[in-house]
């Protein structure tokens, strides 16, 4: 099964990162969030309430809405950090992506991990440029905040579209579909990747850590 | 509603599909109850929605592991009584799935009681399109939860929701408005824009929810002469756009260099005609420049009343757009005084000032050209002899003994005149 791709190119300011990626990712997850489930009986089940709220960003001129759950704000706010000190460190090529990727899972034989099916994968990539006068900076908080609303539009398109979503499953194999570890929300099972590239390519650490933490987080 | 079925058993299933198949108005009774609810209850949480995030506040709602009766669409969407009795009072206990949509304005109030619609929300069923096959309690319903949570993210990113944050009792208030009925979008003015948030099938055709909004953000000069709100928006009204303002700016620059030749230009150049009539201006420069720095500067009115019969004057204004540094900031939008003034402040162009060969509307050619020509010999004094062409240092020295020369051969003349003065002295 080939998964949805969806790329979004920008460039921005290095302090811009952070929020622009939460921004999108954020209003990905809002729309992949789902209640909590709570089984009542074989076959039956309530689903709990999403609450959200407004995010004002601080260096681009933009709001977007989030789920309330801070559980879920902290995981995206590690990986996206990692990610921006990554490309805003002194030996990054300025340049990288960051993914944010849906998939379920598919139960193998013993003693194999279950095989993880991607089905939809969102991806921001990210240019950085340096400012040199206030002015221009206050061009770019506008500027980013204009590319963002048509990314979020583009957003709202794409899951009003009501294309391919896992199957709803039974309570044996709601966790092959769902993450349910979050005690406030359940969000579509996800994870979120980055790459910083360019001439210079990924250090051997940076490989390394990467492969552990893909490995951790299946 | 939170609580849904699990999946229905293929057969039943089957069953449905065949009884849609044959007549699509054929819909069961349960489903089309619970459609006609849903759709309500999308209605009224979309207005809920729409109208809080136009309050200036933040919204804040917190996840519930455990659904309440009220919390529609498994989302945490708050009721405002004001807003949810608006609603129904324009819902009129009719369902949207008639074809009339269900519309939300919003506009802008100023404290001087001036209104301008920002934008218009529409939520409306389309009949041509539908999906007999879908499940109403199961797909239509997490759809049209979908379809509210795109509500929320798109009603973050119109022009209108940063104007909402800001609103405040001394400058403006943001007000709304349920109806049910087309959207009117003639009150969103010229290049209006219109964004689709999102729409999902049901048994009775697609439930489609779109927004319409302003793009231009500047209150119709002609109700206000003052700008009294901060409107971000780089489209202008043409009398308010930014390049007339900049004339204005350049003017305070220039105004001391200038007022000779704004002066002769427009205001007194009757006054200058009349009295120099017979003045040929290229062969006397000064002359013709000294004499309006002699006049006071004219009062305003007769500046605006040259300028208001003066076709030229706002021809010159375009002609000489592309001239003007570009970067200036962003003016305060005044009155068409403050254009008039402009364009007669563009008189003070400094000397890289071009005249662009104009067709005047209601000026005869000839009597234009005259002007023109006139005008340039106003606007750019000619250059003294001495400099327009230079001279080497072996002519001028050349010269100089040529003087020294006819100095020598007067020399009698000036000693008949010195001995004439020392008799005059010595009669005294």
């Amino acid at each position: 099964m080939n998964a949805r791709t969806q790329l979004f190119e920008l460039s921005m300011e290095g302090r811009q990162v952070d929020e622009a990626v939460a921004s999108i990712f954020h209003s990905v997850l809002f729309h992949r969030s789902l209640g909590k489930f709570k089984y009542k009986q074989e076959g039956s089940y309530s689903v709990g309430t999403v609450g959200y709220q407004d995010v004002d960003c601080d260096f681009i001129d933009f709001t977007y809405v989030c789920c309330s759950s801070i559980h879920l704000d902290q995981t995206l706010k590690r990986e996206i950090s990692g990610f921006s000190e990554a490309l805003r460190s002194t030996d990054s090529p300025g340049s990288g992506q960051i993914s944010l990727e849906f998939f379920q899972k598919k139960k193998n034989r013993w003693p194999f991990q279950p095989e993880c099916i991607p089905w939809e994968v969102w991806t921001v990539r990210l240019e950085l440029i340096k400012l040199a006068t206030e002015h221009e900076r206050q061009i770019c908080r506008e500027k980013v905040g204009d590319l963002l609303t048509d990314k979020i539009l583009y957003i709202t398109e794409v899951m009003n579209r009501h294309d391919y979503l896992p199957k709803m499953p039974n309570q044996a194999e709601l966790d092959l579909i769902f993450d349910t570890s979050y005690p406030d929300i359940q969000p579509y099972l996800f994870k979120l990747s980055f790459t910083t590239s360019g001439p210079s390519g990924s250090t051997m650490g940076n490989t390394m850590k990467k492969l552990i933490k893909e490995t951790l987080s299946i | 509603m939170p609580t849904s079925r699990q999946a229905q058993s293929p057969i039943r299933k089957r069953c449905k599909i065949l009884k849609f198949t044959m007549s699509t108005m054929k819909l069961n009774m349960q489903d089309k109850k619970d459609l006609d609810k849903f759709t309500k209850f999308l209605a009224l949480k979309a207005a809920q929605i729409i109208v809080q995030s136009r309050s200036g506040e933040k919204v804040n709602t917190k996840c519930k592991p455990n659904s309440s009766g009220t919390d529609w669409f498994n989302l945490a969407i708050q009721d405002l009584p004001d807003v949810l009795s608006e609603a129904k009072r324009a819902l009129c206990g009719e369902i949207v799935s008639s074809t009339i949509p269900l519309c939300i304005e919003i506009s802008l109030r100023t404290v001087e009681g001036d209104t301008m619609v920002l934008e218009t929300w529409s939520l409306g069923v389309l009949p041509e399109h539908s999906d007999p096959t879908i499940r109403v309690t199961y797909t239509v319903y997490n759809r049209m939860g979908i379809l509210l949570k795109s509500l929320l993210s798109v009603t973050r990113i119109t022009p209108a929701y940063k104007l909402s944050r800001r609103q405040g009792p001394e400058s403006y208030v943001i007000c709304y408005r349920i109806y049910m009925g087309e959207p009117q979008l003639h009150t969103l003015g010229d290049n209006y824009k219109h964004v689709r948030v999102g729409q999902l099938c049901t048994p009775v055709g697609t439930i489609h929810l779109s927004v319409s909004y302003r793009t231009k953000m500047t209150i119709s000069p002609t109700q206000t002469g003052r700008d009294s709100i901060m409107l971000k928006s780089d489209h202008f009204h043409s009398d308010l756009s930014p390049r007339h303002a900049r004339y204005q700016q350049s003017d305070n620059h220039t105004k001391s260099l200038s007022d000779t030749i704004k002066v002769g230009a427009f205001a007194v150049n009757k006054q200058v005609v009349v009295n120099e009539g017979d003045l040929v201006i290229p062969d006397v420069p000064f002359s013709s420049l000294l004499i309006p720095r002699q006049t006071s500067p004219p009062p305003a009115s007769t500046v605006e009343a040259a300028d208001a019969t003066t076709p030229v004057t706002t021809d010159n204004n375009n002609g000489n757009n592309e001239k003007v540094p570009t970067d200036s900031p962003m003016p305060k939008c005044n009155s068409q005084n403050g254009s008039r003034r402009s364009s007669c402040s563009m008189t003070s162009a400094n000397d890289d000032f071009i005249m662009v060969d104009l067709k005047t509307p209601f000026a005869g050619t000839n009597t234009n050209s005259d002007l023109g020509a006139f005008y340039r010999e106003c606007q750019t004094a000619p250059q003294l002899q001495a400099f327009m062409e230079e001279r080497t240092l072996a002519e001028q020295i050349g010269d100089l003994t040529k003087q020294l020369e006819t100095f020598e051969t007067n020399m009698h003349h000036y000693e008949d005149m010195l001995l004439s003065l020392c008799q005059t002295e010595n009669n005294n």
